[in-house]
């Protein structure tokens, strides 16, 4: 379940600049280039993003995206460690 | 006059937990991970418990309100119990402890049946008094706390951030009102009761101000602020 919040934070930074590039986002969230494509498609199967015209969150990942980070948040604050 | 003000101490704290129970939920269902399922069983425990209790004073020369008090005795331990649990199980890396908290939650659970049967239809050789297995309860719910306000409170040191102090003091704060329960249970003392009421009602408030602050404190919300810093470095 990380891993696809993980890939939204990131994507939801990418996708403010000019273009998405995968393998920037690889790096970043470190998995294979594969796995990284199957995770892609998850969430886009979950209409949590969008590659019409570029990949981006849809209104739906951007909604979600706030949610998972205030609940992240809250784990914080009660000294949960999530990992 | 006395009672009622105990009364309502306990209705109060039910809310309270009930309403925390409802924020509790969302680590378990955001992350979809069974370990912070700890989290909402404990205040939910914790709120059953102290409804016990209210019932238990309300109703003081009801044939069952000793059985009120066992209940609420096991209920709270389980509940402490469970929030213990839930920290133990939240350092460690899913994938190799997952078999471990299944269990660890399925046994609570299975002993907390049992232990109400057992209140319902006492054993052959009967049960010890009430206030020894009080204090031995009081005890272990002392011993759950510690061990949670010490996990949480270096997790503070590790990363220190203003907003992260105030959970473990409010679970210091319900770690001292067992001690206090303890000490009534000792000596009587009516000041170590009410005490231990007030203490209750102060860590269950902090934690409904760490909820309101984390779901509802616009100023300082991390996604805004998340959304806000990708805006500006565009």
């Amino acid at each position: 379940m990380k891993i696809y919040g993980d890939l939204l934070f990131i994507l939801y930074g990418e996708s403010k600049k000019e273009k998405v590039v995968l393998t920037r986002v690889q790096l970043k969230i470190n998995v294979p280039f594969d796995r990284l494509k199957t995770y892609i498609a998850e969430l886009k199967e979950l209409g949590l993003i969008e590659d019409e015209p570029s990949l981006k969150l849809t209104d739906k990942g951007k909604l979600y995206l706030r949610e998972y980070a205030t609940v992240l948040d809250f784990m914080k604050r009660m000294g949960l460690t999530y990992q | 006059m006395e009672n009622l003000a105990l009364i309502l101490m306990e209705v109060v704290s039910a809310i309270l937990c009930f309403v925390l129970l409802r924020f509790m939920v969302k680590p378990y269902r955001t992350t979809g991970e069974g370990r912070y399922l700890g989290l909402p069983l404990g205040f939910g425990f914790l709120g059953v418990s102290y409804i016990f209790m209210g019932f238990a004073l309300y109703f003081e020369s009801f044939i069952f309100v000793e059985d009120l008090k066992w209940f609420q005795l096991f209920t709270q331990a389980y509940a402490f119990a469970f929030l213990a649990a839930t920290y133990y199980f939240s350092k460690k890396p899913p994938e190799r402890t997952r078999l471990w908290w299944d269990i660890t939650y399925t046994g609570l659970v299975f002993a907390a049946v049992v232990s109400y049967l057992v209140v319902f239809e006492p054993p052959m050789f009967g049960l010890p008094s009430y206030k020894t297995v009080d204090e031995y309860f009081r005890l272990f719910n002392i011993v759950c706390l510690a061990y949670i306000s010490i996990h949480t409170l270096r997790s503070h040191v590790s990363q220190p951030d203003p907003k992260t102090i105030w959970i473990p003091i409010s679970y210091l704060l319900l770690g001292f009102a067992q001690y206090s329960s303890l000490i009534w249970s000792l000596d009587s003392s009516f000041t170590a009761y009410v005490g231990a009421h007030f203490l209750r009602l102060s860590g269950l408030l902090i934690f409904l101000f760490v909820v309101y602050k984390a779901f509802y404190g616009t100023r300082e919300a991390p996604p805004k602020e998340v959304i806000k810093n990708e805006e500006a470095s565009t």
